[in-house]
């Protein structure tokens, strides 16, 4: 669960970071991801090809959205993104319900994970193991992405001081679209990964989306590295909720939110001066 | 001052006259029946509107379309899964000249039309929402529900858990005030039975993560796990348990747990999960093999429960209106309490005076594989529980 919420809070901190707008369809594409990933298995019959496409098939989306309807109201105030990234929630709920109606959905685990493993006495169903894998080596690749690569370099630049940026002869729209269309392909990531976890259904997002925005202010607005280990810190604190108190994991988890804004509004996690 | 008070006269008449035209002058001979269903079409139990209407229309077809000599209307709107939505719509269709209101399928947005149509004098017919408060003694006289009560389901989930031998239960619920009620009615009735419930625990509505309660329901020597959970909730569960291989050494079973939707949902890990089943196109009765054969013509598909107790409930109630030949809604309150219907899709039902509740057997069933003509996964009916089990007597 933990690294399920990582990938949904990593691209929602990414987007914050970078575009300072606060993607609340961010859910809808996590949901988007989930039913794009139960077409393309349906039709190919192949776990992994999914689990590509959706990302790549909803990043379009995602580049598409911000082109279309972002762009022309950055310069506009925040309500105005707000109201629209609202607006992006009703278009792509009602679009899933059309594409593929009202029923729930299922997906499976491939056949090399469908089995479970024993640990420490207890038995651990094998696809969990592989999502812890999986967000870890995601996770990974964000940090190396942002803290070593060019792009990266650009993309902290750009969200520090886009002026400065576009001087220097770097096309800020398109590392926005960039960045908004990753935001996306990431939730749509962590859509697909969950499809055999969860029942695929209409209201997937908007139940993730609380927890996600929890761990993204946990962890600081636009800080990455924050998100993992709120991620890892919301997912520890609830499976200690469940293991002693199952009817108080919610309430555990925004004490840590209420905790978290009393004693330090900047996140936990955050460094001065530093984002995305 | 005048102008004042004019306008103030003004938006008063206006008022008056809205409300008098909200209220129509009752007709001795309207040009036609009219139906206002207010079902969710979206939101969470969108799916659910879908099979109520379908079953619904049936029903009003296979009468010929015509109820006390005139033409059946109905107006559909869709309750979005929410009690307030469900009251606009309904007070509007009540405005528009409904002699009944049809819904809804939550329990809070049924809850909330009882208030409308009491307020109103206007049947409701209720033929899924189970909340056991939707009929009480003495409580809602314009009322009847056809259908299941959660009650009932909790008593079909004991004596499952006597007749298949379980002994020793761990029971999880959904954290919220009906299944706790639920809960609580079914470790008392444990208790009396002497089967033992080893560990309870509440998750929040809407979990997503079941897999830690697995792990401690696994470790422990439960014979049988009781689910008071449904919908996405049933279905987060029996996948990860399935996930987790739990359904290997433990019963998983619940009242309201699986059906052959939720099954699908599930996939093959749903196999072997029994529950407390509202209506089966299987059920063996002439009633329902004509139901079923002209759902099937009609939409080239299975019924399902919310297609089914529509379509039962909407032609038990159109007969009765029928039978009273009059056009006032009191004869046919009167009319309804106390009806006996031998011939419904479920066997006999009969419609309690004392609280509208309609008594009927309880359908149990688990899930097994099927072959097609049928689902891929379908319930197999294997318990039928008769009323006298499932019903205490009229509180007063």
């Amino acid at each position: 669960m933990g690294m399920l919420l990582f990938l949904l809070a990593a691209g929602l901190t990414l987007i914050f970071g970078m575009l300072r707008v606060i993607n609340f369809a961010h859910g809808s594409l996590y949901m988007l991801g989930a039913y794009l990933a139960f077409q393309v298995v349906n039709v190919t019959g192949i776990f992994w090809a999914g689990l590509i496409a959706a990302p790549i098939i909803a990043a379009v989306v995602g580049a598409l959205m911000e082109r279309i309807a972002l762009r022309p109201v950055y310069n506009r105030d925040h309500v105005y993104q707000l109201l629209l990234t609202f607006g992006f929630i009703l278009v792509i709920d009602e679009a899933v319900r059309i594409l593929w109606g009202l029923e729930y959905k299922q997906m499976y685990p491939p056949e090399l994970l469908s089995g479970a493993i024993e640990m420490f006495g207890s038995s651990v169903p094998s696809y969990r193991l592989f999502i812890i894998g999986f967000g870890a080596a995601v996770s990974a690749a964000l940090f190396f992405m942002l803290d070593r690569s060019r792009y990266g370099m650009i993309i902290r630049a750009a969200s520090g001081d886009p002026e400065m940026v576009r001087t220097l002869g770097i096309n800020v729209s398109l590392v926005r679209t960039g960045v908004f269309s990753f935001g996306a392909g990431l939730a749509a990531l962590g859509g697909a990964a969950a499809g055999p976890l969860f029942p695929i259904e209409l209201g997937m997002g908007f139940n993730i989306i609380i927890d996600s925005f929890i761990v993204v202010i946990i962890g600081g607005l636009g800080n990455i590295r924050g998100a993992v280990m709120a991620a890892l810190l919301i997912g520890m604190t609830r499976a200690l909720g469940y293991s002693y108190a199952p009817s108080w994991v919610d309430f555990l988890t925004f004490i840590l939110l209420i905790g978290t804004l009393i004693l330090r509004p900047e996140g936990l996690f955050s460094r001065k001066g530093r984002t995305a | 001052m005048n102008i004042v008070k004019s306008t103030m006269m003004g938006v008063a008449c206006a008022a008056l006259i809205s409300v008098a035209g909200a209220s129509p002058v009752y007709a001795d001979d309207p040009d036609a029946f009219k139906i206002g269903a207010v079902l969710p079409f979206s939101g969470p139990y969108g799916i659910i509107g879908k099979g109520m209407k379908q079953g619904a229309q049936l029903a009003i077809e296979m009468r010929g379309g015509t109820v006390l000599g005139k033409p059946v209307e109905v107006t559909w709107e869709d309750s979005e899964t929410k009690p307030q939505p469900a009251v606009q719509k309904a007070t509007r269709l009540i405005s528009s000249g409904a002699q009944m209101i049809f819904g809804a399928a939550s329990s809070a947005s049924t809850a909330a039309l009882q208030g409308i149509t009491e307020q109103r004098k206007i049947p409701l017919l209720v033929t899924i929402s189970a909340d056991d408060k939707i009929t009480r003694a003495n409580g809602y006289r314009y009322t009847f529900r056809t259908s299941n009560t959660l009650g009932m389901e909790i008593r079909m989930a004991m004596e499952y858990t006597k007749a298949a031998g379980l002994k020793k239960i761990y029971a999880v619920g959904a954290d919220y005030a009906v299944t706790r009620d639920g809960l609580e009615a079914y470790s008392a009735a444990a208790k009396e039975a002497g089967v033992e419930i080893i560990g309870v625990d509440y998750a929040p509505l809407g979990n997503r993560d079941y897999s830690v309660i697995i792990d401690k329901i696994a470790k422990t020597d439960a014979d049988g796990v009781v689910l008071i959970v449904t919908g996405s909730d049933g279905v987060t569960f029996l996948k990860q348990a399935g996930q987790a291989g739990l359904g290997k050494t433990k019963t998983l079973f619940g009242p309201v747990l699986q059906d052959e939707v939720l099954a699908a949902a599930v996939g093959p890990d749903s196999i072997g999960a029994a529950s407390g089943v509202r209506y089966h196109y299987s059920f063996d009765n002439p009633a329902n093999k004509a139901f079923v054969e002209a759902y099937r013509a009609k939409y080239n598909e299975w019924p399902d429960s919310f297609a089914g107790e529509a379509f039962d409930g909407m032609s038990w109630f159109l007969d009765v209106v029928d039978s009273t030949n009059s056009w006032n809604r009191e004869d046919w309150i009167k009319a309804f309490e106390g009806s006996v219907r031998e011939n419904s899709v479920e066997g006999r039902k009969e419609m309690r005076a004392c609280d509208h509740q309609a008594l009927q057997v309880g359908l149990w069933g688990v899930v097994e594989k099927g072959e097609a003509p049928y689902p891929d996964l379908k319930m197999k009916i294997t318990n039928v529980f008769q009323p006298d089990v499932l019903f205490p007597e009229c509180a007063e």
